[in-house]
């Protein structure tokens, strides 16, 4: 995870506020202004049509052949070379204009995938895919949760067998973003079964057309099928597809574990939220509750929910990037925050919306936005890390409060599953 | 709370850090009788010495700090002041000062703010009173006296530290709306009743006021036309507060976590139970939001940013609640020793309590953003 550090040392040569002016006339020259801001509180979470994504690539070759794509990421595969805070000053300058928008898959691409990529994968292995990412090419997704394996993620059952000069992947994975849409997965398989789980673990790199897989929208509770599930049988890959090191792959989950949870948004333009949660206030006005006080106190815990949301954020950005190796643990709590706050921020727009977010006219989408986004709100304290696992995060990590017992972290994990069927809570 | 900040910052924390363990360590501050008069009074000048009292007031009129943010530099104080539950009227003579150098006439400013600076005498804010209806003004109503100045009658209550030698700075009603004045406790008229309290680090007292006649030259801005003014003084007052909780919660919960590593109950350090570890992860957490809040507040306040009065409300509001939760999270990982009067549990139980509540309560302060917002 040295990328952020080698490129402040090496791209000197142009300070944040230079390469903001920089940024600022590119923009105003090549990008759209939006017609409609973003409102906070809403959680986007319509799935991508192929049309949208073929817009999104057409953008992001545009910031690349304009050099302002993966401004963070290595000159030699086609970034710019410059910090997460180069990064930060140009998402802010384009705060008011159309950029790409891959959805989910687009924030795993350019975040917990790219970033993991680089840390791990050999110059070959670089110069064949980040330059096609960063310039709209390649959309990346993660095969990564199974049915049988959530939170404990080094628990996957999806197996690589070596054939030759081939790998062979067989298994299922599942809650993987935008795959639906995505050109390449990075998927987790394990490659030896006679060691304990964490040992014998390798991400490999496969093309989602590739003979073998098959990809399936999952229907969600919002009506939308953004995540997917995959059947993989007999997938064929080759060495030069692995991430990182054959049976060392949990290195690489820690690092995407890091990026998923927040610090692939370091560079991300966030806007101190100083107007009182405007979404609220317009939904009051709806209903005729502004100068009820439940409904007052409603609106003004929201806002104070999204003003410390953002300072928490800056706050942990700030001590990510003072490290030279981001701690997972950190980051955890801005995701626990979100985790916590997303639904209470949701319940909140519920009790000020009263009878009238709990039913609605046909047709009427903004009067049905409030519990559509009551629904969006469950989804962070689950995807990429359940608060409870934050939570293990911080308590162990950041408070060093001692582990749980664990029952197979010593096992070869062909017996972690017969003993667990017989549990008798023996400790080994 | 206090990582990122200057070397000055550094310095001026280290040394009062060193200055409040040794002159008012938790054993001092538990045994309220050996906090007398006279305790007081040395602490107070020593603080001064430390520059506690000055960052509020401009260079020009005696006063100066070391970031050139004075409310920044105060907050970082009072957080470690909270740590160590330290008593003392801090908040409020920072206040008085604050108030007297904004809007005091040029006579009162040579009166007073020399004696605050130099710890020569502390000043309290009376602003809370028992029946207030939430309003700043309440308790005490002002009637005109002879050539501008006021007389006050009524009362305020949960006034903190006040001593024999403190400047009250009372705000009251007048009949054209809030107005404030600079009166001493000793002033004839004035009677001070110390009050039993939940807090057992800091003294209250009822302060009652018949007839008493203040001139115009100790009569703060115009009465009517102070409401910036009282903005301004209370999101302050909130954000000190709120610093000096977040130092008290900061020491509960490593506190606790201690406790959590070293307690043994069934086989195991009892902070390697999830129920115990997530417990203590979300107060964590709470603690961290509650540190980025109260130093946006401070930061935004003292550059006057156009956003202070909103974000002190915010922070004041964001912390209360959460310390209050802290509190009561610490002493369910605690089990029955915290219940002891021998535990220093209480004594932060019954300190971020008290905070919670004073200068405006969770509640009160997301009323007051509601209108700051002009719903």
């Amino acid at each position: 995870m040295t990328t952020e550090q080698t490129n402040t040392q090496t791209n000197t040569q142009i300070d944040v506020e230079s390469f903001r002016l920089e940024a600022r006339a590119w923009i105003e020259a090549n990008l759209e202004p939006r017609t409609h801001g973003v409102l906070a509180g809403r959680v986007d979470s319509e799935a991508k049509s192929p049309e949208d994504i073929a817009r999104a690539r057409a953008l992001q070759r545009r910031l690349y052949d304009g050099g302002f794509a993966g401004i963070s990421y290595p000159v030699e595969y086609g970034g710019r070379g410059l910090s997460s805070l180069h990064e930060r000053a140009f998402n802010e300058e384009a705060l008011g204009y159309v950029t790409p928008d891959f959805g989910a898959a687009g924030g795993v691409t350019f975040g917990a995938i790219g970033r993991s990529l680089l840390a791990h994968c050999p110059p070959a292995f670089l110069q064949r895919h980040i330059p096609r990412i960063l310039s709209g090419e390649e959309l990346w997704c993660q095969f990564y949760s199974e049915p049988e394996a959530g939170s404990d993620l080094a628990g996957i059952r999806t197996r690589a067998v070596r054939d030759g000069e081939r790998w062979i992947i067989s298994g299922s994975k599942i809650w993987s973003s935008g795959a639906y849409l995505a050109d390449w997965a990075m998927c987790l398989a394990r490659t030896d079964w006679t060691v304990p789980k964490h040992r014998g673990l390798t991400w490999f790199a496969l093309p989602t057309d590739a003979k073998g897989v098959t990809i399936r929208q999952i229907q969600q509770i919002n009506g939308n099928a953004e995540f997917c599930e995959e059947f993989l049988d007999e997938v064929e890959v080759t060495d030069d597809d692995i991430i990182g090191e054959v049976n060392k792959g949990w290195a690489v989950t820690q690092t995407m574990l890091v990026y998923e949870r927040g610090a692939g948004e370091m560079g991300a333009a966030t806007v101190e939220p100083r107007s009182l949660a405007p979404d609220l206030v317009e939904l009051a006005r709806r209903v005729g509750r502004t100068a009820d006080p439940a409904a007052r106190q409603a609106i003004a815990r929201a806002h104070i929910n999204d003003y410390a949301q953002y300072h928490l954020g800056h706050r942990i950005a700030d001590r990510l990037r003072a490290s030279a190796t981001p701690d997972p643990a950190v980051a955890a709590y801005g995701k626990l925050a979100s985790g916590v706050l997303a639904p209470i921020r949701a319940r909140l727009a519920m009790e000020v919306g009263g009878p009238a977010a709990l039913a609605w006219a046909g047709g009427d989408e903004e009067a049905g936005r409030t519990a559509l986004n009551y629904l969006n709100g469950r989804v962070t304290s689950i995807a990429a890390g359940t608060n409870e696992m934050q939570r293990n995060g911080i308590g162990e990590r950041v408070l060093g409060l001692p582990r749980e017992p664990s029952f197979d972290t010593n096992k070869p994990f062909n017996e972690v599953l017969n003993s667990a069927r017989h549990f008798d809570s023996k400790v080994g | 709370m206090d990582t990122d900040i200057t070397e000055d910052q550094r310095a001026l924390l280290d040394v009062s850090s060193r200055f409040m363990e040794q002159s008012c360590p938790l054993t001092v501050v538990r045994d309220g009788e050996r906090r007398d008069e006279a305790f007081i009074a040395t602490y107070r000048r020593q603080a001064a010495e430390l520059g506690w009292f000055s960052m509020l007031v401009p260079e020009a009129l005696g006063g100066g700090n070391i970031s050139g943010n004075g409310v920044l530099d105060a907050a970082l104080i009072a957080y470690r002041r909270g740590a160590l539950l330290q008593p003392g009227s801090f908040v409020g003579t920072n206040i008085v000062a604050h108030a007297v150098a904004a809007a005091g006439s040029p006579p009162l400013q040579q009166q007073v703010l020399t004696a605050l600076i130099g710890g020569e005498r502390s000043a309290s804010w009376a602003v809370a009173s028992a029946v207030s209806d939430g309003r700043l003004d309440g308790g005490v109503q002002a009637s005109p006296a002879a050539d501008g100045g006021l007389t006050l009658s009524g009362a305020k209550t949960a006034v903190q530290d006040v001593e024999a030698s403190s400047w009250l700075l009372v705000t009251c009603r007048a009949a054209e709306g809030a107005a404030q004045v600079l009166v001493a406790a000793d002033t004839p008229g004035v009677t001070v009743t110390p009050l039993e309290s939940l807090d057992l680090s800091r003294r209250f007292a009822e302060v009652r006021f018949e007839s008493v006649t203040v001139p115009a030259a100790a009569v703060l801005g115009s009465p009517g036309a102070i409401d910036r003014q009282l903005d301004q003084q209370l999101a302050i007052a909130a954000t000190l507060t709120a610093a000096e909780s977040v130092g008290a919660m900061d020491a509960e919960l490593e506190m606790t976590v201690r406790y959590a590593k070293d307690r043994i109950a069934f086989g195991r350090p009892i902070g390697s139970f999830q129920a115990v570890k997530h417990l203590l992860a979300d107060t964590s957490l709470a603690v961290e939001m509650s540190k980025a809040d109260v130093l946006a507040a401070a930061r935004s306040l003292g550059s006057e940013d156009g956003y202070g009065t909103e974000a002190a409300s915010i922070a004041k509001a964001l912390v209360g609640e959460s310390a209050v939760e802290l509190a009561q999270n610490c002493f369910q990982v605690f089990g029955g020793i915290g219940y002891t009067w021998e535990h220093d549990q209480h004594f932060f139980l019954r300190r971020l309590t008290t905070d919670a509540g004073l200068y405006g309560d969770a509640s009160w302060h997301r009323e007051h953003l509601c209108q700051l917002a002009g719903l």
